[in-house]
């Protein structure tokens, strides 16, 4: 009860009301993410009142882990890596003329994710942190082979060229210092490629670039199509339309927080791994990538029940699951909140409180968004090839903001410039984001799982492990029958 | 922008030719325009180092701004300050890093590119082990790992990491057969919980909830002073004896800053390391602030630089 009424106090409130705008506008921005607005607002947490700092914490996060899916649905460029599996069906429908509606969808479909893991959290929290024990390095390499493996499903139209595009991301993340050792790796001496080619900088040069290169293309020779005023009607799901994806978002809001509650995974993953299941299970797999709903409403939802997810281990056990949370984990430290086990003995009420403001965030958040819709929408009525150029520096902007770093704005270019080609070459883009994603866990998690066992392979053989690796064969199997069946009548 | 900054520096000129040893009005000059602060890591070290400029900003004529500049473990930060202008107006949040990182390779150049400003404090990486083994000091650990007949699993924060230097240090003084499981930063406490190590060398606040509700035991601490908190006794009491590893943190502006800007920057760092609001908020993170003036700081960072590089000598990681 107590908790209640700190959530509802006035200056707990303006705090929520604070951090779900900062955090909504830093995910909405391509280029900008939600862990950059947590590390902003976290100086100004320090002098708060812990509630309040509690409140415009988790509120940003929430804001920022909603709000990126507006710019993947309206002009194809996600806002923040893990709405990138939003990208293919919901740019698709936004070019169908049904931007408000996917947008509306999307948050709603976000917002139910969140609850779900808010939830599960409230009930389970401290039986869910020793599932996050669970997960060693031999484990989470597994989960991430069985990620890799639902490139298979992703890639549309060959294989071939997914498979291309997913080495194609994997190389990309071998520059820079080796996880392990240090080593420097295709740096060639210089001490900026130390950094690598940031996850961010690589997305949005990937996305964003070859989209506004060939929106200019389309303007000089006069194809370019826009979007008659009055067609940007805003139209918003009826519940029955909702109704209708119940199991869709029942399942995936599942696969959310259970990835979120395993430590060094993402919501990227959790997105492409609930959009592959769902397509898997989809009445009509054929219409998905051309803007099926479903498509946006697994992604969607499984990219916010890891928020709740990621909260887990880091209330339960003090461990961070994700960069983001770790700045969370660090805000609350100043304020002498020491997550863990006793927290829930000791201070019950502050871990109440934070529920609180999680499900009213996620509240908030949403109101928020509906109404934001009307104004969101207006983009679309912009020229396209003046919103290119509005795209173009606002990805300037946010590779370089991400590490203080011009350099970062010339990786951007040159991955964007490649992106295009490969675009050209029908490459498909997705892959490419998923052998970046993964590959540096993948690499991280099973040379330090050989570490442990002494180069004994036997270490990946746990019941965990082989689950998914069992998972990810039957993937692939999976998709390979698949293929085949589609191509014999054919030659047939 | 430029043409503020052009102004300032005709002035600055000006004033250096009329009053040449000026110092008290040199330093009144100094500063015209915000300084920036390098943070060369996330995590805790990042949280301090905002808390820092914070407080020094409020000593200050002009802001102290945090820039993160994260990478190659420091190397991508020290570089950028490394190549600024020797004015004052880039500094940089500091650590042995600058030791580790050079003899890695992957710095052309080592501490001695830049001009110490002040030490603001100390973390200690501390041993820990899960309660239920029943290791209750490390003279039983030692014994018992030697009678296990299997390498000892030490979880470490990555391979050339101060935690991993710090272990091998330790470790080296018994002879044993050790594995260094490199993990990210946070996550070796909840290695050791689950079992998959023997035992973790991290920093005392990573593991504080675990001591409390009781299923970790820390061991010893690896620096020659006692920790303040909790009743642990250091690595040389407890048989690792003359074992000394403290990590430091501090300030430093490229080499040949102004001395009269170094010791304005000094004072700053001086009067918010002392301050009550820094002292508060940098122990919940785990963070002893420590106080050392610009000399002393100097000879520090010298002296640990030659030790850290026989460490990784030994280790394998010299790559110098």
């Amino acid at each position: 009860m107590t908790a209640a009424a700190v959530a509802f106090e006035p200056h707990s409130l303006l705090a929520l009301v604070l951090g779900s705008f900062f955090g909504l506008a830093f995910g909405c921005i391509p280029g900008l993410t939600y862990t950059m607005a947590l590390a902003l607002i976290l100086p100004l947490t320090f002098t708060l009142e812990p509630m309040m700092a509690i409140g415009v914490l988790v509120s940003t996060y929430v804001g920022g882990a909603s709000g990126g899916t507006v710019a993947a649905i309206l002009v194809g460029v996600p806002g923040t890596p893990s709405s990138a599996a939003t990208v293919a069906d919901g740019y698709a429908l936004a070019k169908a003329g049904k931007a408000s509606i996917t947008i509306a969808m999307a948050t709603i479909c976000s917002t139910l994710g969140g609850l779900f893991s808010l939830l599960v959290m409230v009930a389970s929290v401290q039986a869910l942190s020793n599932v996050a024990l669970a997960f060693g390095p031999a484990e989470i390499f597994a989960l991430v082979v069985f990620g890799m493996a639902t490139i298979c499903g992703l890639a549309e139209q060959s294989l071939v060229r997914g498979l291309i595009g997913g080495v194609i991301g994997l190389m990309v993340m071998t520059i820079g210092q080796d996880p392990i050792d240090g080593v420097s790796r295709l740096t060639f001496g210089n001490v900026n490629l130390l950094q690598g080619v940031d996850l961010l900088v690589a997305m949005i040069g990937l996305f964003a670039v070859p989209q506004v290169v060939s929106t200019l293309f389309e303007h000089k020779s006069g194809s370019s199509t826009i979007v008659d005023g009055k067609s940007v009607k805003v139209e918003l799901p009826k519940l029955g339309y909702i109704w209708g994806y119940r199991w869709n978002i029942l399942r995936s809001s599942i696969l959310g927080t259970v990835i979120g509650a395993i430590p060094g995974t993402s919501g990227t993953i959790s997105a492409f791994l609930a959009y592959s299941q769902e397509k898997r299970l989809a009445k009509n797999p054929e219409n998905w990538g051309k803007g099926d709903m479903g498509g946006v409403v697994a992604p969607e939802t499984a990219n916010n029940a890891v928020t709740g997810g990621a909260m887990i281990p880091m209330l339960g056990l003090g461990i961070p699951g994700d960069p983001a949370t770790a700045l969370i984990l660090g805000g609350l430290l100043i304020h002498g909140i020491q997550p863990g086990a006793l927290l829930f003995v000791e201070a019950p009420d502050v871990v109440y409180s934070l529920y609180m403001f999680y499900g009213l965030a996620y509240v908030l958040v949403t109101v928020i968004m509906l109404f934001g819709v009307h104004l969101f929408v207006q983009a679309l009525k912009i020229p396209p090839h003046l919103l290119a150029v509005a795209i173009m520096v606002l990805c300037v902007v946010g590779s370089y903001s991400l590490r203080n770093s011009m350099f970062d704005v010339g990786s951007m270019i040159v991955v964007g410039f490649f992106g295009y080609l490969l675009q050209k070459a029908r490459i498909p883009l997705t892959p490419i984001l998923l052998g970046l994603v993964l590959g540096p866990a993948m690499e991280r998690e099973f040379r330090t799982a050989m570490i442990m066992s002494g180069d004994s392979y036997s270490i990946l053989l746990s019941p965990i492990a082989l689950l998914f690796f069992g998972m990810a064969l039957l993937v692939i199997v999976m998709s390979l029958v698949g293929m085949v069946r589609s191509r014999v009548p054919k030659t047939a | 922008m430029t043409f503020c900054n052009l102004k300032s520096l005709v002035l600055a000129n000006t004033m250096g030719v009329l009053l040449v040893p000026g110092m008290a009005l040199a330093q009144a000059d100094f500063p015209t325009k915000p300084i920036e602060m390098t943070i060369l890591f996330g995590g805790s070290a990042q949280t301090v180092g905002q808390v820092l400029s914070d407080e020094m900003s409020r000593a200050s004529a002009q802001p102290i701004v945090a820039v993160s500049r994260p990478g190659g473990g420091g190397a991508v930060g020290y570089s950028y300050a490394q190549a600024t202008a020797a004015d004052g107006y880039n500094i940089v949040w500091n650590s042995n890093s600058i030791s580790t990182v050079y003899y890695q390779g992957n710095l052309p150049f080592n501490y001695e590119a830049f001009t110490p400003i002040a030490q603001i404090g100390v973390e200690v990486p501390v041993v820990a082990v899960q309660s239920s083994r029943g290791w209750d000091n490390l003279e039983e650990m030692v014994a018992a790992a030697r009678e296990q007949g299997q390498p000892l699993r030490v979880g470490v924060s990555g391979l050339g990491s101060f935690t991993h230097i710090a272990s091998a240090a330790l470790f080296d003084k018994f002879d044993l057969d050790v594995i260094y499981v490199p993990y990210g930063e946070g996550r070796a406490p909840a290695e050791l919980l689950s079992g998959r190590i023997d035992v973790a060398v991290q920093w005392q606040s990573q593991f504080q909830s675990h001591l409390r509700s009781g299923d970790l035991l820390l061991l010893c601490s690896t620096g020659a002073q006692p920790l303040e908190h909790g009743d642990v006794p250091t690595c040389h009491d407890a048989g690792a004896e003359g074992l000394d590893i403290t990590m430091w943190r501090g300030l430093v502006a490229p080499e040949g800053t102004p001395p009269e800007v170094v010791s304005y920057l000094e004072d700053l760092a001086r009067t918010a390391t002392e301050s009550g609001s820094f002292a508060d908020i940098a122990v919940n993170l785990g963070f002893t602030p420590a106080f050392l003036p610009a000399d002393e700081f100097g000879e520090l960072i010298a002296t640990d630089d030659a030790i850290i590089g026989q460490l990784m000598t030994d280790l394998g990681l010299n790559n110098r």
